[in-house]
């Protein structure tokens, strides 16, 4: 156990912390201001801690808080205590868990070591992500059956037919990328979405099997139980669904793996169909090549976009009360942005000066790839708010169509004529 | 008359397909977006307590005022008509006798009961002197104790008509 290692996965787990459990506020926060730009409001732009609101971010803070302090009222008609308080926290962890084995960056390798740079370093990543979403319906289905209750108990049992249904397109979609990568190691896959086609093109999933990638991402929608497949809640019909009789912490359980179901399920489209860490043309090779010539990139490009972020901020950030506490805020972001911005700039200008060992190479680079599969993250996540903002629910009997005679037949003739692609053409 | 026939939607193949509705639907969506992220000033949403409504017309029935003479004094007559014509009973007056010679009676209290008011506007209909009226624009009234609400005369004296309007 060398230093070395033990620092590696330390940040790979505080990573995937962050990825899964950080970006929850973050994700309720742009769920509901994305929700009020769409819709021409503001959002929640209230709250702030000494006048600082961060465009509302502080708001999530507070309802967490407020969540986690309410009284966790139980019905005396709930008879599985057990089942009842346990089904929050196996939605919660299942979500949890398929977070672990996404790959951030590239195998990072210090000191002639390689280190594989997931949460969990083990090599058969589909299948742990694929047992896990399957399992995080468990949750919904108890839950909805422990609460005692009729709505609930609806809640419960269209979330496990959709899931049934859904289950068996998402796993054909997935054989035929299996087929295309020849392999069930998420750094494989992404190492393949590196590469060009004709020199052109980068090989992403989706460029490859455009037809697996909209199969899965429909399929991803219904897994996490995101608007237009959002039947297992259905509050126009059946209140709240499984979740009707949960309150305060529980409740925020079952709210908060949503999210990170949503998040997981945005990493894994990212992992398999948009070249997970990969940036577009720069694939790990390329990058530690011309790690200087990135580095002055870098150098250019992030005062000009925090110039123009900082004009945004000034523009947009303000009070209607002059007085108010709330109106010093601009100041003290510009004051950060541009420490920010000296602190990177005096770093990467100490880099290139004093030459760049292999170590720092590579170190680098797998930051580059980080901060890259992160914002694909913020973007897949994005489209997710966008399409629940745009689509209405699916009626139960359609939903059932759409993925018996629709998708299913698709997916297992997707996987035909993918099987013969390879074997014809020996690839 | 003929008959009027009319297309059924929902038959071509590109309408089955879903997935071009879908995308313009998401063009709509992210349009807007776009336009309210780029510059927020456009959006109409008020933000309340510091943003006062500006829209609020002449004929809104707000909270009450007793309205003056040219000489600044009480212009009501304590008849009663108003705390008679109220459905709510919320108006109480104690009449007494006028000493300065312009009329006979004046009220020596007249308080409103603000949460018992229904806001019907009978009191502004019953006045035979137009001496109380409703066109202030208080929408909101706040206050710590139910005692506070009942309004007396001085307050109801010293409220405003509304600027502005439309």
């Amino acid at each position: 156990m060398s230093a070395v290692l033990i620092s590696v996965v330390i940040f790979n787990i505080v990573l995937a912390l962050i990825v899964s459990l950080v970006f929850v506020p973050i994700l309720v926060w742009m769920e509901r201001r994305v929700a009020g730009f769409i819709q021409d409001r503001l959002g929640p732009n209230r709250c702030h801690i000494g006048g600082v609101r961060l465009g509302g971010i502080v708001q999530s803070f507070a309802d967490m808080l407020k969540l986690v302090f309410k009284e966790d009222y139980r019905p005396n008609s709930v008879k599985e205590k057990l089942l009842f308080r346990l089904s929050p926290v196996i939605v919660f962890v299942t979500a949890y868990l398929s977070f672990m084995v996404i790959p951030f960056a590239d195998d990072l390798t210090i000191n002639g070591e390689t280190y594989m740079m997931q949460a969990l370093p083990i090599e058969f990543g589909l299948l742990w992500v694929l047992a896990f979403a399957g399992l995080g319906v468990y949750g919904l289905m108890l839950g909805g059956w422990a609460s005692n209750n009729k709505f609930s108990l609806l809640g419960g049992i269209r979330s496990a037919a959709q899931v049934i249904s859904y289950e068996a397109v998402m796993g054909l979609s997935l054989i035929s990328m299996l087929i295309t990568y020849g392999s069930i190691h998420f750094g494989d896959m992404v190492r393949f979405q590196g590469e060009l086609i004709w020199g052109l093109i980068p090989a992403w999933g989706i460029v490859i099997q455009p037809v697996a990638a909209l199969l899965f991402i429909i399929t991803a929608f219904a897994e996490t139980n995101r608007a237009p497949f959002d039947i297992a809640e259905g509050e126009s019909e059946i209140v709240g669904g499984f979740h009707t009789e949960y309150s305060a912490m529980g409740f925020g359980l079952f709210f908060v793996g949503e999210y990170i179901a949503m998040g997981a399920a945005s990493a894994l489209i990212i992992t398999i169909f948009l070249g997970g860490y990969q940036i577009p043309w720069l694939n790990t090779i390329t990058l530690k090549e011309n790690i200087e010539i990135v580095m002055l990139a870098i150098l250019v490009l992030l005062p000009a976009m925090s110039y123009f972020f900082a004009r945004w901020i000034k523009k947009n950030n303000v009070w209607p009360d002059p007085d108010d506490v709330r109106n010093r805020e601009t100041k003290w972001l510009i004051i950060g942005l541009i420490g920010i911005n000296i602190a990177v700039v005096l770093t990467l200008i100490g880099l290139l000066s004093f030459g760049i060992s292999s170590n720092i190479t590579n170190i680098s680079v797998a930051l580059i790839q980080v901060i890259t599969f992160v914002f694909k993250l913020i973007m897949v996540n994005f489209f997710f708010i966008l399409v629940r903002w745009t689509l209405v629910r699916f009626r139960y009997d359609q939903l059932q169509n759409l993925a018996w005679k629709v998708l299913l037949p698709i997916a297992i003739a997707n996987v035909f004529i993918t099987g013969i692609f390879v074997v014809v053409l020996g690839v | 008359m003929g008959i009027k026939i009319i297309p059924r939607h929902g038959n071509t193949f590109k309408e089955k397909l879903y997935l071009p509705a879908i995308v313009g639907g998401l063009k709509v969506t992210f349009s807007h977006f776009f336009k309210n992220l780029k510059d927020t000033s456009n959006i109409e949403t008020l933000c309340y307590p510091e943003q006062r409504p500006k829209d609020i017309t002449n004929r809104y029935r707000g909270v009450h005022r007793l309205t003056k003479r040219e000489d600044d004094s009480v212009k009501c007559v304590a008849c009663f008509m108003c705390a008679t014509a109220c459905p709510a009973e919320c108006i109480f007056i104690e009449a007494t006798e006028r000493e300065d010679g312009i009329d006979e009676k004046m009220p020596k209290k007249f308080s409103i009961d603000l949460l018992e008011c229904v806001f019907c506007g009978g009191c502004v209909e019953a006045c035979p002197c137009d001496a109380i009226r409703m066109d202030t624009g208080i929408f909101s009234f706040v206050k710590k104790k139910k005692e506070d609400f009942v309004v007396d005369i001085d307050t109801l004296l010293s409220h405003e008509p509304m600027k502005g309007g439309n």
